[in-house]
């Protein structure tokens, strides 16, 4: 069969499989496990559920020193054998899977350490640990899916664990409310991805990656006319998933979850599955652009480019938001949304060099440091007695020494600042916007700058000054299985960018230019001043900014300053009420009409017209047998009268 | 006897002796029904493992020379191809699960069972009849018990329209669709009902194209009113509300699929040219069904007419793969019809149960049930994500297939619009679970109890299923796909040049 397309054929394959097989399989089990054999069982639940989120992190750790840039695809199972659509379910691993599967392990690994000490008191912690195990189980098969289909079964898993997840305290109605919003803005996104899926296998003939990528490099104009549309609806996909504008105003909501979920879930890895996707069937978007005839005068312009551009535009828009919000984790929600932006943006202009590997290295540092912000803030949620609005915080950094320190290396790296892992991954997207898009590095820098901006806002607001709420005041640092995943976190936030992540990730794509990712220290100084120069300077006037703004502000002085434009940056530039009056209301008006329809023209037609026809002839048959001897004569006169005329005819 | 005589006797007997008992003896009367009806689900179960799959032709077929009059040979013949054997294992599970939520039925429960037996039984007649008179009485004997439980057993205060409707509905249905078949039967100048000698018989001597244009729709319309093919459709929410929870159980969920069953064995195959010249419009008429009839269950406050309305849309589905005339379509079609079988009597099972312990299933009324109902909510969780398309149960295997299927032989506006169907399926089916389990706890729904250990039984026999068909499809397609690929040849065989080129795959 096709699938048979083995990349390497690997000596030791069978072990590498099983070792796969097993990294993905782990968490599944003992979420299964949990919620059949011990639902009350706190402790073995805890246990169970990091045990094997930890198996799975320290045989992806071996996997990635025994089999490091190799690239293997496991034999599969078949799923769906139909001639003509076969779908089976195997893995594939190369370096792009590998460094991945680290990343989701690590991060999930230590945000279950620390849910032990944050969901203490919960109720359903069993629960908890078995939803966060499925949600690892799910987001391991899109780390190592092998086909368009397998992926798409592994997406819309990750996101049932994710309304499963933001839902968990399903008695809050904005908990509830968040999760349906997350759940069905993800299916709008996967109708089109589904759909791109569809117009790729009528294309090429297979959902086999491997296939169809080796059936592109062939021929770059098989997919035709439809390239460009297939490559915008797969990307529809990633813009539900990564909360790409216009589909983005899911995540925010999503912070109704508890804090861990926020910190794995929507920050560092689900969010992050997006890019990821756009990356693994990166071959799509290098493919020849073309579009269908209505279409054509979008003529050269390839679907990556119109991508770059969502990317861009997601990116301003939610730094523009998060400047005027006051929640701790609202903030560092737009700021996400802010830097998948960018991440996008990177994918789109990668297509030219042929290497999306700049955004794959934003994803693997973001992910670090932004789950460390988010774990920091549920650290100082926690400490305040669930307090979330910076205003009512302030003087923290006494009482919560590891947790200010730890936020502050995630927010240096967050703003860009050497020798923190964001700078050197922010920078290689900037010098491949220089070199490809100007306009584009110019709203990168834009981004940078408000980046930094709202960042130091919220650590001067709510570290230092005075404490502005009783909470605050009696704040006190948190336990040690909170703090010492800050302290782990803390050690990639800083360090995981002077890897030679680059050359790595290169092998997963064929790249026309090497990247220069992996520089140490001053090294993007060297090789593109111009793009590191501005990623700094935009950090530094970022900063001093919001140190003039706010280092000892009682309030916000920006709503008087800015007016109309602060009230409409906090309100999130209205997309919820937009949508609320364009889209809900005119389904509302569609179901209705429906319903409408149903009740009154077909019941009302179909079945009361035979009903009624029959209970009319009833009547009318009723009329004429009367028992009246005068009108059966006088029907007796009609019917000889009718019958002589037609006879005359 | 061979067992698949045997599976079809069995409900039927044990309907029969239930007769014997008298009315008070009601243990014994119960006991008969769960042991006939999961004696049942048992054979019906080894029946289809211990189906060769990859085989062409009939399996555990039997033949018993009936009647002759005339000319005319009338004969029992069953037999299992990839086509039924999923349908008679599912009827064999539904039925056994729908016995099992009767448990409460106090009113007059002989008669009940009685009723109940003979439906299960009749469902799997006229799925394993190869005799199309057979098939027809088989289904008859079916469909008449819903009627009479929907006015004797029915809910709610509009019972008796709800029965008057569905009756008149499918008994039009159902003449029209006898209509068809006579035509069919008399033109063809056969001396049999059988399917497979009425097959080899038209593969030599086709019908003319005008008499197979008003014969197809006739088996379409007639047919696709037993299913709810829009727009005739409005019977089966209101039916489904008004009738007892096993009723809704085994006709939304097994009866429903006679039709489909007969449009793929008989209409397409015997006549491709009435196919060709209709299944355009059809496949415009599904949309009807995904997002018409989708529209209306978001309205719903009625948490009966919802899952009626949501279960009508997943028929289009269904419908979408049969106007695909496409191995990859059929097969498709035929995963959905197994998937649906177990989706809506889970889910009329869910809100019968639910009924049984809120007095209501008026969505405004209800509210913050998971935390007192845990287990039912996380079954009800399961059950409506399944009927939202989610990857791991088989209503996504069959959809995606329908979809992948669909997408090379019709218009692409068609096979988008009804993809978006499960955008709709999504926002009902959250919505519903948003207003019945999530929020705060109600204080007039204290009383209620979560799922006792053996009351799990029927719910969980019905998500395995769905979870075994949806991880490892492949269990069904290998079984279905020779028949789909029979059936896509029959129906592409024309003797006019086709308007709309069908498509079979070729690997």
């Amino acid at each position: 069969m096709e699938h048979a397309a083995v990349l390497h054929a690997v000596e030791s394959g069978s072990k590498i499989q099983d070792l796969a097989w097993m990294i993905l399989v782990a968490p599944l089990v003992m979420a299964v496990g949990t919620t059949l054999f011990v639902p009350r069982d706190r402790t073995l639940a805890a246990v169970f559920n990091i045990g094997g989120v930890i198996l799975s992190f320290c045989l992806s750790f071996v996997l990635f020193c025994v089999f490091g840039g190799g690239s293997a695809q496991c034999t599969p199972f078949e799923w769906l054998p139909i001639a003509g659509l076969d779908v089976h379910i195997g893995l594939h691993i190369d370096p792009l899977a590998s460094l991945m599967l680290l990343v989701v392990t690590g991060v999930a690994s230590l945000v279950m350490i620390y849910s032990i000490g944050y969901m203490h008191d919960d109720r359903s912690y069993p629960r908890f640990f078995a939803s966060l195990s499925l949600f690892v189980f799910s987001m391991l098969g899109i780390v190592l899916a092998d086909n368009f289909v397998m992926l798409f079964i592994f997406w819309e898993l990750v996101g049932i664990s994710s309304y499963l997840l933001i839902g968990f305290w399903y008695d809050r109605p904005a908990a509830a409310d968040a999760s349906k919003k997350a759940f069905l803005t993800n299916r709008i996104g996967d109708f089109g991805f589904m759909l791109g899926i569809l117009m790729v296998w009528s294309a090429l003939g297979t959902v086999d990656f491997a296939v169809a990528k080796a059936k592109l490099a062939e021929n770059p104009a098989l997919l035709g006319s439809m390239a460009g549309i297939a490559g915008l609806l797969i990307f529809m996909g990633a813009m539900g998933k990564s909360a790409q504008f216009p589909l983005h105003v899911w995540l925010p909501d999503a912070m109704e979850g508890p804090t861990p979920v926020s910190a794995l879930i929507h920050a560092a890895t689900m969010v992050a599955a997006g890019i990821y996707m756009l990356c693994r069937v990166f071959f799509l978007y290098t493919a020849a652009p073309g579009w269908p005839g209505p279409l054509s005068m979008l003529g050269d312009l390839s679907a990556a480019t119109l991508i770059s551009l969502v990317g861009a535009v997601t990116a301003l828009l939610a730094a523009l938001i998060a400047v005027q919000q006051n929640d701790i984790k609202r903030i560092l929600a737009f700021s996400t949304l802010s830097q998948l932006g960018l991440m996008v943006m990177a994918v789109g202009l990668g297509a030219k060099a042929a290497n999306p590997s700049a955004a794959m290295f934003h994803l693997v540092t973001h992910a670090f440091f932004k789950a460390m912000l988010f774990l920091g803030a549920g650290s100082v949620i926690h400490a305040c007695h669930h307090e979330q609005d910076i205003w009512k915080m302030g003087g923290l950094k006494a009482k919560m020494p590891i947790t200010f320190w730890t936020f502050l290396i995630g927010t240096a790296a967050l703003a860009g600042l050497p020798p923190f892992s964001g700078f050197y991954s922010k920078d290689e997207i900037f010098a491949l916007a220089l070199e490809t898009n100007p306009i584009l590095f110019g709203v990168g820098v834009l981004v940078s700058v408000l980046t930094t901006f709202y960042m130091s806002r919220l650590v001067l607001v709510a570290f230092f000054g005075a404490a502005r709420s009783e909470s605050a005041d009696h704040a006190h640092e948190s336990p040690g299985s909170m703090k010492w995943p800050l302290v782990v976190l803390a050690i990639p936030s800083l360090m995981v960018a002077w890897l030679p992540l680059g050359p790595f990730l290169s092998e997963s794509f064929d790249p026309a230019h090497p990247v220069h990712l992996g520089d140490i220290f001053f090294g993007p100084f060297n090789h593109n001043p111009i793009a590191a120069f501005f990623g700094f300077g935009a950090a530094l006037f970022g900063f001093s900014l919001a140190y003039s703004l706010y280092w000892k502000a009682a309030k916000d002085p920006l709503p008087t300053q800015l007016g109309l434009l602060s009230k409409v940056m906090r309100n999130r530039f209205y997309f919820d009420e937009i949508y609320e009056t364009i889209f809900i209301s005119l389904h509302n008006l569609f179901s209705h009409i429906a319903d409408w329809i149903d009740r009154w023209v077909i019941s009302g037609l179909m079945v009361r017209g035979v009903s009624g026809l029959v209970n009319l002839s009833g009547r009318a048959l009723r009329l004429v047998q009367t028992g009246n001897i005068q009108s059966y004569t006088f029907f007796f006169t009609v019917g000889v009268l009718l019958v002589v005329l037609l006879a005359r005819k | 006897m061979d067992s698949l005589s045997f599976v079809i006797l069995l409900p039927l007997l044990s309907a029969l002796l239930i007769l014997l008992v008298p009315g008070n003896y009601r243990v014994i009367v119960r006991a008969i029904a769960v042991l006939g009806s999961g004696l049942t689900a048992w054979i019906a179960a080894s029946l289809f493992f211990r189906f060769q799959p990859g085989h062409e032709g009939f399996q555990f077929e039997s033949i018993l020379p009936w009647i002759s009059v005339g000319k005319l040979s009338l004969a029992y013949h069953v037999g299992a191809d990839g086509l039924n054997i999923g349908l008679i294992l599912v009827t064999g599970l539904v039925g056994f699960a729908s016995v099992l939520v009767s448990w409460n039925i106090d009113r007059n429960p002989k008669l009940f069972y009685i009723l109940l037996l003979l439906m299960i039984g009749g469902a799997l007649g006229a799925f394993a009849s190869l005799d199309l008179l057979f098939f027809y009485f088989f289904n008859e004997l079916a469909l008449v018990p819903t009627f009479i439980l929907i006015g004797v057993w029915g809910r709610g205060e509009n019972k008796t329209v709800a029965a008057f409707k569905i009756s008149l509905y499918l008994t039009l249905g159902a003449l029209i669709a006898l209509a068809g078949l006579l035509l069919l039967h008399v033109s063809t100048g056969a001396q049999t009902f059988d399917v497979i000698a009425l097959k080899t018989l038209l593969a030599g001597k086709p019908l003319s194209v005008t008499l197979q244009n008003w014969i197809f729709p006739l088996l379409l319309f007639g047919f696709g009113t037993l299913v709810g093919l829009f727009p005739f459709h409005s019977w089966a929410a209101e039916g489904y509300a008004a009738a007892p929870t096993a009723a809704a159980m085994m006709h939304s969920g097994i009866l429903k699929k006679a039709g489909l069953y007969a449009l793929l064995r008989v209409a397409l195959p015997f006549l491709p040219d009435g196919a060709a010249h209709w299944l355009p419009v059809l496949a415009w008429l599904c949309l009807g069904n995904l997002l018409h009839c989708g529209w209306v269950a978001l309205c719903q406050k009625d948490l009966n007419l919802l899952i009626g309305n949501s279960s009508l849309a997943h028929m289009g589905f269904a419908f979408l793969g049969i106007a695909s005339l496409s191995v990859i379509g059929i097969t498709g079609t035929v995963i959905v019809m197994v998937a649906h079988a177990l989706l809506a009597p889970l889910c009329f099972a869910l809100s019968g149960y639910l009924e049984s312990q809120s007095g209501t299933v008026d969505l405004t009324r209800l509210g913050g049930l998971l935390r007192r109902m845990p287990v039912f909510g996380t079954l009800m969780v399961m059950g409506f994500m399944a009927g939202c398309g989610l990857p791991g149960f088989a209503n996504f295997a069959g959809e995606a297939t329908v979809l992948f299927g669909s997408w090379k032989s019709l218009p692409w506006i068609v096979v988008a619009a009804s993809w978006s169907g499960l955008i709709l399926g999504a926002v009902y089916m959250l919505r519903a679970l948003r207003s019945i389990l999530y929020g705060e706890e109600r204080k007039e729904l204290t009383a209620v109890i979560d799922l006792g250990w053996w009351r799990r039984l029927p719910f969980a026999l019905l998500i395995a299923a769905l979870l075994l068909f949806g991880l490892a499809p492949s269990l069904l397609s290998r079984r279905i796909e020779p028949v789909a690929k029979e059936i896509v040849k029959a129906a592409t065989n024309r003797s006019t040049p086709s308007r709309v080129a069908a498509v079979v795959v070729t690997p």
